[in-house]
């Protein structure tokens, strides 16, 4: 039997509805534990509830916030590092020991630092966020530049171009092209680090809601927490994977 | 006028060129063959200032922005359009970019590219990319062309196409021109003079040929002139002894294969 690509979706569509029957018909019979794994009419419920109400808008925009803000710190500074390090050899000496180590450590681990350093509000969500983009896209730019094209640069240099001509013409577009290729990783680790940090101490945000259902044991909504998060990352994967198909219509 | 003297090169301690010697006139077509890795486009490369030879001079009366390059690769950039790569060669020599675009537009209709200015190197043929790179060279109105086997990955066709618009317009220009090849047909049907880099390490010109067939050339009509016969037979003898290969006379095109 030859399945029909075009119908993927109704096929997974189809799927997920039966494990969603499945599991709430467990629930029904009782054969599931409604503390552990509530069923999917309960979830539903407390998403509704959330929106309802109104009171997931503060969380949903604390989160966003410092996502968004450390993934566009992260970006800038990454790049301007990975720029300075590719081709300063002195600042590459300097960095590239604090980024590889950096690297090799579960960058999270550093939550609670931040909070001393930053306090509970929205900087230390920020601050672990820009932590992990920015790592992450130091590298992505600084072995990018080392390992750009030889032959466009002979190209750029042999038109009588000069160093601003290189940066400009061939460092810079295949900077953004290796940055675009890694867009979609850095914002999940951009809501990674939000998440993480307001679990660890918060008053706003997603991971703070997270932390909230787990200390009343509310596995509903610990679920309907779960579940906003992925739609959102979805949606900015969505968004990304658009800017990175407009960005890059040359390829 | 560009003159090499005595040109020596060295990687890493190996010698590769060893007094190399050769000289492009005025609006002269001449052509550089030699074994495989005698160092043809390491002495391109010192040409051009990509390397820095050990010892020898290279003299030329033209200024950098007059000198063209046209490498095997297009290196055409992969995120400019067409007309965005040709007019960037402009644009970094101090032309308006308003003017660099026309030339761009004009030089790409002039070799029949007309209606492909906003695509995308990826979006265009072999042959179609080399018209760009070669736009991209002629539209800054050069004295010098170097060229180092620059038709190689074109197939027989677009090659032919290719290299006939390239000398109809080094003619009409009068442009001189040096191309690296190990295509010795190639070689002696587009040049006034070829000469012959011995077998490395320590390469250097063992002999110069000058192609009485006059000009304006057709590429695959030279081929047919009476001297041409001749002169392939010596720079192929030449070559094999060269290599040390054998010395008898293959079919024309197993004997550029084998160059």
């Amino acid at each position: 039997m030859t399945l029909d690509p075009r119908h993927a979706w109704i096929r997974q569509l189809a799927t997920l509805a039966l494990v969603l029957a499945l599991w709430e018909a467990a629930g029904y019979a009782g054969w599931l534990n409604p503390l552990f794994a509530p069923p999917p009419s309960r979830i539903g419920s407390a998403l509704h509830d959330l929106f309802s109400d109104g009171r997931i808008w503060p969380h949903l925009e604390a989160t966003f916030t410092a996502a968004l803000g450390g993934l566009i710190l992260g970006i800038i500074v990454g790049i301007a590092l990975g720029v300075l390090a590719a081709l300063i050899p002195f600042i590459a000496e300097l960095l590239e020991p604090v980024m590889t180590l950096l690297n090799a450590i579960p960058r999270v681990v550093l939550a609670p630092l931040f909070v001393i350093w930053l306090g509970v509000g929205i900087s230390s969500k920020i601050a672990l966020s820009f932590i992990l983009v920015s790592v992450l896209i130091f590298f992505t730019v600084f072995t990018g530049i080392r390992q750009v094209d030889r032959r466009l640069v002979e190209r750029i240099t042999t038109l009588g171009g000069g160093r601003w001509a290189l940066i400009r013409h061939v460092y810079l577009p295949s900077v953004a092209a290796w940055v675009l290729g890694n867009l979609k990783v850095a914002v999940g680790f951009a809501f990674t680090g939000a998440c993480v940090g307001e679990f660890v101490a918060a008053t706003r945000g997603l991971g703070y809601l997270l932390s909230f259902a787990q200390s009343t044991y509310n596995a509903a909504l610990m679920f309907a927490i779960i579940l906003i998060i992925m739609v959102v990352v979805l949606v900015i994967f969505s968004l990304s994977g658009r800017l990175e198909k407009y960005l890059m219509r040359w390829t | 006028m560009l003159r090499v003297r005595d040109v020596s090169l060295s990687y890493g301690g190996e010698p590769v060129l060893e007094g190399a010697s050769l000289a492009v006139g005025d609006g002269q077509f001449v052509s550089l063959v030699g074994p495989s890795g005698s160092g043809k486009s390491s002495l391109l490369r010192v040409i051009i200032g990509l390397q820095t030879p050990i010892a020898g001079i290279v003299e030329c009366s033209y200024r950098r922005s007059e000198i063209g390059i046209l490498f095997q690769d297009d290196a055409l950039l992969p995120w400019k359009t067409a007309r965005e790569n040709v007019a960037l060669g402009l644009t970094l020599n101090g032309m308006d970019r308003r003017d660099a675009v026309a030339q761009a537009d004009h030089w790409l209709g002039r070799l029949g590219l007309a209606g492909f200015e906003d695509r995308y190197p990826r979006r265009l043929s072999g042959g179609q990319r080399k018209r760009v790179a070669l736009a991209q060279v002629l539209a800054r109105k050069p004295k010098l062309i170097l060229m180092d086997e620059p038709f190689a990955s074109l197939d027989a066709i677009v090659r032919a196409r290719v290299v006939a618009d390239v000398v109809a317009l080094v003619e009409q220009q009068k442009i001189s021109v040096l191309l690296v090849t190990h295509d010795l047909e190639e070689a002696l049907s587009l040049s006034d003079a070829v000469y012959l880099l011995s077998q490395g390490p320590r390469a250097r010109i063992t002999q110069e040929y000058n192609v009485p067939i006059p000009r304006p050339r057709d590429p695959v009509r030279s081929r047919l002139h009476p001297s041409f016969a001749t002169l392939y037979e010596k720079l192929w003898s030449d070559l094999s002894r060269e290599v040390g290969g054998e010395h008898a006379q293959p079919a024309r095109d197993d004997a550029a294969e084998a160059a």
